[in-house]
């Protein structure tokens, strides 16, 4: 047994806890699994029934944790985890599968099938089989802060270039704000107007808020990866930055996993209550909504449809306040079949969009996409996680479907009256 | 006219009627188009300038110009370019360019604000820090292009 494999073994066992157990013991083998999985929906391929996807953790279970499997390895029955079979099951842990909950949704017996594949992330990541691409993204998070390798001078220069476009200045390092914002290499990178929407809804509902110069990065690669001491050093760094500052709200941004990496797992991670209260930003926009903070004028008169980010809306359980939202500033919206906590996955999440040998499969898994916006032919689709965003467009534009992809925080911030209006 | 900030430069681009703000978008765009090695931005921006051009080559433009913005996300976890990342906003302001206009959207202000990104990311790369002069030097091509 190689060192590396023996780590990853050693992981394993110890990520096996008692939901863990349970949740094999439990399974019926019902295959429903299967048919919630774009990834065996769309190939009909059953390797990618979710539950076969944790099979070498399941033997390695059986083997170290049942009193048969136990008798089994003693007398050379039962066969051993090897590297070479956990190098073939990169493809299913992290290729085709984008943590989006579908299966645990669907199961009947409540097994809570994505959990146990971010535990077997784990094995996979400390055994060394994690993908290539995403390994980087982990390593440029260790090293430099954020997985794709953005640095505070990078967003130091999209905040000057929003300022001058919205004509709104942006905080940074502000003690006592309020909301502290966080934001996604995604949205640093590609979509700086999200910034600028931020600062108009902001300045309109006339709440204090920040940027951190230490914590501006919300994207949590040691979710991604299945490592958990580096998903507890990027939720650090988060927490350090919220408590410097004295800040109420941390608003997770347009990101799914980010969402779920600090609202879901953060305190468990860091090991003790946050001071403060996290949310995302559909949530905090859905409150402002609430109290009448939200003054817009106008609607969008095409056609619109949301895609739920699977983090906010299944794993999140944050369904209406963006529906709520855009009844606000739409005439035309439409829902797609299964909206809302059964939505499809757009293929790209848990990093999968980082596996460049990966993209094949996830082009045949939009297909699932593709079927939706066909059955409600809308003009355009709506958003609130900017990977779901590229990865949308991806699959549009490979299918040849003339379809814009919008942020919902943007849309909103467009139909805000103007101050003094 | 002397232009010396972004509300008169809006004010003005605004005023333009859809022909002549797609003639300066182009000309915003033809400053950063180094930063792209697409050529179907090329193409689109070409298309673009033309005095004659109809609805339908607009459109292919558009569409060729959408698939080099698309192509060119910078993508989740991956290694990020400052320098391809300008490329992916020369896509963006040649899109701005060729788009049919929608009354009250300036297709110019959103080509100059695309170009001056692409600017950004090229100064992110070369590790300049954040001063960034396409301002004003769109504020100079749009003073000059008044006047004619």
């Amino acid at each position: 047994m190689t060192a590396s494999l023996e780590k990853g073994v050693r992981v394993l066992k110890e990520v096996i806890d008692a939901p863990i157990a349970s949740y094999f013991n439990s399974c019926v083998h019902c295959g429903l699994c299967a048919e919630a999985c774009l990834f065996y929906t769309e190939t009909g391929n059953p390797k990618y029934t979710p539950i076969h996807k944790l099979e070498p953790m399941r033997r390695l279970y059986e083997q170290e944790y049942t009193l048969l499997g136990r008798l089994k390895k003693t007398v050379g029955l039962s066969k051993p985890v090897t590297d070479a079979e956990l190098g073939e099951w990169q493809e299913l842990v992290y290729n085709s599968c984008t943590l989006c909950g579908r299966c645990s949704a669907v199961c009947p017996v409540g097994n809570d099938v994505v959990y146990m594949v971010r535990k077997f992330r784990e094995g996979m990541s400390a055994s060394g089989n994690a993908p290539e691409g995403i390994k980087g993204a982990a390593n440029r998070t260790i090293t430099i802060g954020s997985p794709m390798g953005v640095k505070l001078p990078a967003v130091k220069a999209q905040m000057k270039h929003v300022e001058k476009d919205f004509g709104i200045p942006i905080p940074m390092d502000v003690e006592g704000a309020e909301y502290m914002v966080m934001l996604s290499s995604m949205e640093i990178m590609n979509f700086p107007e999200y910034l600028g929407a931020i600062a108009k809804i902001m300045q309109h509902v006339g709440k204090t808020w920040t940027l951190c110069s230490t914590a501006f990065e919300a994207t949590n690669a040691g979710m991604q990866i299945g490592n958990s001491d580096l998903a507890r050093v990027i939720v650090s760094r988060i927490v350090e930055g919220a408590e410097k500052l004295k800040v109420k709200t941390v608003i997770s941004p347009e990101c799914g996993h980010a969402y779920t990496a600090l609202r879901w797992e953060g305190a468990n991670l860091v090991g003790r209550p946050f001071t403060f209260k996290v949310q995302h930003i559909v949530e905090v926009l859905g409150e402002f909504q609430e109290l009448g903070l939200l003054k817009t004028e106008g609607f969008e008169k095409d056609r619109l449809t949301f895609h739920d980010p699977c983090q906010l809306a299944r794993r999140g359980g944050v369904i209406q306040p963006q529906r709520n939202l855009l009844n606000m500033v739409a005439k035309n919206f439409v829902e797609m079949p299964d909206a809302g906590y059964m939505n499809w996955c757009c293929g790209g999440g848990g990093g999968a969009s980082a596996i460049e040998e990966g993209e094949a499969l996830r082009l045949e898994a939009f297909k699932v996409k593709k079927s939706q916006f066909e059955t409600v032919k809308p003009d355009r689709v709506v958003t609130a996680c900017a990977n779901c965003r590229i990865v949308l467009e991806e699959g549009l534009e490979h299918y040849q479907m003339d379809l814009p992809v919008v942020g919902l925080t943007e849309m909103v911030a467009d139909h805000l009256v103007a101050k003094g209006a | 006219m002397t232009i010396t900030d972004d509300k008169e430069f809006k004010r003005a681009l605004a005023s333009l009627p859809v022909e002549r703000q797609r003639q300066i978008a182009v000309a915003f765009c033809r400053r950063v188009l180094d930063l792209s090695h697409d050529a179907r931005v090329k193409s689109a921006l070409e298309s673009a300038g033309r005095a004659d051009i109809t609805e339908a080559e607009l459109q292919l433009a558009a569409h060729a110009a959408h698939a080099a913005r698309v192509d060119s996300f910078a993508q989740c976890g991956s290694d990020a370019s400052w320098t391809a990342q300008s490329g992916h906003f020369v896509a963006k302001a040649a899109q701005a360019c060729v788009r049919i206009a929608v009354p009250g959207e300036s297709i110019a202000w959103d080509a100059a604000m695309q170009a001056r990104l692409a600017r950004t990311c090229q100064t992110v790369a070369e590790g300049l820090g954040t001063e960034n002069t396409e301002a004003r030097e769109q504020y100079r091509i749009l003073e000059t292009f008044l006047q004619r």
